[in-house]
């Protein structure tokens, strides 16, 4: 006889992430990103799992780095399209946020 | 009424029967609806229905198509994985949510609790799912 478990915990076994009038910042999306990018396990041993945190924490600020880079670099792509589509003022709205 | 978090038993049957395919690009289309505390979702919810379905500004009925990651394995546990999904600039409370098949006739997979109501205003609201592995992942034969 054979038996698979396909159960779940009644814990919430999901994150769930709100704002309130704003988005999220890079620090925040950063974090989810290495939080699925890896895992650190409960039973390693104390100096590798200690090692693994850093190397998250690293990671997180690297992600961050480089989604702040998109951004500045998506608000040049969307300054110069208002500006195409005759709107300057809004566009330097844009380019200052 | 209740939301109970589980894995619906009618989705256990059609596991068996090889209905849903989690194939990332090629496979099911699985979507996320969110739901109120008013809402009864358990076990024995076979299919995605809008009663109690959030409403809200940034919200659309039937929820977010999710991203399907091919299942894999670990040691002797499968797993499959969904992608993180974002409701932008929305305005919504919720208390729960259900990951339903919409290839195969909108047939329910799991039910879940988020613990208590999560609201955003104009905000994001984002369902992240666990790290996918033999221990954690949302759906896993083990």
């Amino acid at each position: 006889m054979f038996s698979v478990d396909v159960s779940v915990s009644a814990d919430p076994i999901v994150a769930i992430h709100t704002t309130d009038k704003r988005g999220f910042t890079p620090e925040e999306v950063a974090s989810r990103c290495v939080d699925k990018l890896m895992s650190v396990s409960e039973t390693a041993h104390p100096l590798i799992k200690e090692q693994a945190k850093a190397f998250k924490r690293d990671m997180e600020k690297v992600v961050a780095y480089y989604m702040r880079e998109a951004i500045s670099s998506d608000r040049t792509t969307v300054y110069n399209a208002l500006v195409d589509a005759g709107q300057p003022e809004l566009a330097d709205a844009v380019r200052r946020l | 009424m209740a939301i109970t978090q589980a894995m619906c038993t009618s989705f256990k049957t059609q596991l068996l029967t090889g209905t849903h395919d989690f194939t990332n690009g090629t496979g099911d289309t699985f979507k996320v609806a969110l739901f109120t505390s008013s809402a009864t979702l358990d076990a024995t919810t076979t299919a995605y229905s809008t009663s109690n379905e959030v409403t809200g500004t940034g919200y659309t009925a039937g929820g977010n198509t999710l991203t399907n990651v091919t299942p894999t394995s670990s040691g002797t546990t499968a797993f499959t994985d969904f992608a993180d999904t974002t409701w932008s600039t929305a305005t919504i409370t919720a208390r729960g949510a259900l990951i339903y098949n919409s290839t195969e006739a909108d047939a329910a997979v799991v039910v879940l609790d988020f613990g208590s109501d999560k609201t955003s205003t104009a905000g994001d609201f984002t369902i992240q799912f666990p790290t996918a592995d033999a221990s954690n992942a949302i759906i896993r034969i083990a």
